[in-house]
């Protein structure tokens, strides 16, 4: 009863005091809308910094080499007015990372959400974060 | 079987929990994202009453104080709003379709050079702080700053030329009116690359309409850029109550190693 209360508390809350999204970037200009991008890894860091959030992850492919993945979030401002902090999301965590490209071909990308493998549970979700999109 | 008074049982349950949430919630908060403000007028349940009538400073005139921000990105994007045709200037009018071209890539903000007048009020949360011979703004965005000051200075003449310019405001009636310009060039009036020079002229006109909603009508002048002065689209801001801001660094910049631009 209480965690379904909350995550309807939050759905509400969140679609109900989302700023607009503050876009220091122009996002045309670093991400291909028509590369959207699905990997799962372990966090291996996580850069709660102005004026991006950035986290990485190692992902593994079916050969078993690993990449490192850089995705960036909003500034950690619009992700601590939407209730997330520098500790929803731990070193070690599996998360399955949806996102948008970079053009530059480089292993970076836009994050839209972050789910935690294990639990389903979403971490991130930038559709509640921001009004606007980047 | 009806299910509507089990779920409004729930829903009341839910309610309750959610103000028994809030309550907790200033004590609770590591910073001041959520913080009970003195002086806040509310409702019965202890909300913030966003409807209620504008606070007047001790002088006697509306006070602007308060943490805003923008109901919507869009002035952020396009100043004048949209479809409507800017007098730009012909080397004006190439410079912004070539921003337009390569989707702002080389905005001012990607340098971490913050936003400008106005467009640094379009996107972060700003603190207005009202005293009686200046109107202080306090801008999320990089941590930085406006003083409108209403002593009755004039604008200076000749002045050093300045990112944000140098603003006075006066009342007409319940409205401050804000005149700036020394603008140094380089800040772009909007992220859609509207471009100025240092003969711009900017007025400003505050109007808070009740506790939580204030407006602002802006002119943009600046006879070496557009053929004519031009009204941008009327903007309105939301109050942030029970919040205080967030600081902001440009210490992590890593956009414009990967910048490529066009759409």
């Amino acid at each position: 009863m209480k965690t379904r209360c909350i995550v309807i508390l939050l759905a509400i809350g969140f679609f109900l005091t989302a700023p607009p999204a503050p876009a220091h970037h122009a996002f045309a200009a670093e991400y291909d809308v028509d590369k959207p991008i699905k990997l799962t890894g372990s966090v291996t860091k996580i850069d709660w910094r102005n004026p991006h959030a950035w986290f990485y992850i190692d992902v593994k492919d079916e050969n078993g080499k690993i990449t490192n993945w850089g995705f960036e979030l909003p500034t950690p401002n619009t992700l601590m007015r939407a209730g997330w902090t520098r500790n929803s999301m731990k070193i070690g965590d599996m998360v399955i990372v949806e996102g948008t490209r970079s053009k530059d071909g480089t292993a970076n990308a836009n994050a839209k959400t972050v789910t935690l493998s294990d639990t389903g549970k979403k971490l991130f979700d930038t559709a509640t974060a921001t009004i606007a999109p980047e | 079987m009806s299910l509507l008074p089990t779920a409004l049982k729930r829903l009341s349950y839910c309610f309750l929990l959610a103000a028994l949430i809030h309550l907790q919630a200033p004590a609770a908060s590591a910073q001041w994202i959520h913080v009970t403000l003195a002086g806040t007028p509310r409702t019965p349940d202890g909300k913030p009453n966003l409807a209620a009538p504008v606070p007047t400073a001790p002088d006697g005139k509306p006070d602007l104080s308060g943490l805003w921000q923008v109901d919507s990105g869009k002035y952020l994007q396009n100043l004048a709003g949209e479809g409507v045709q800017v007098p730009l200037l012909p080397w004006a009018a190439a410079v912004y379709k070539g921003r337009q071209s390569d989707s702002g890539k080389d905005r001012p903000s990607v340098h971490c050079m913050p936003h400008g007048v106005p467009d640094a009020m379009l996107v972060y949360p700003f603190k207005i702080v009202q005293t009686p011979g200046e109107v202080i703004v306090l801008e999320e965005e990089f941590n930085q700053y406006r003083q409108i000051l209403t002593d009755g200075r004039a604008l200076p003449q000749d002045p050093e030329p300045a990112w944000f310019g140098y603003s006075v405001g006066k009342w007409e009636g319940d409205t401050l009116v804000v005149e700036v310009a020394g603008f140094k060039e380089g800040s772009w009036l909007d992220d859609g690359g509207y471009p100025h020079t240092d003969a711009l002229h900017i007025t400003e006109r505050l109007h808070r309409l009740t506790f939580g909603t204030m407006e602002m009508n802006i002119t943009i002048d600046d006879p070496k850029a557009y053929s004519k002065p031009w009204q941008a689209a009327p903007i309105h801001f939301k109050l942030l109550p029970d919040s205080d801001l967030i600081e902001h660094l440009c210490e992590n910049e890593q956009d414009l190693q990967h910048l490529q631009g066009g759409h």
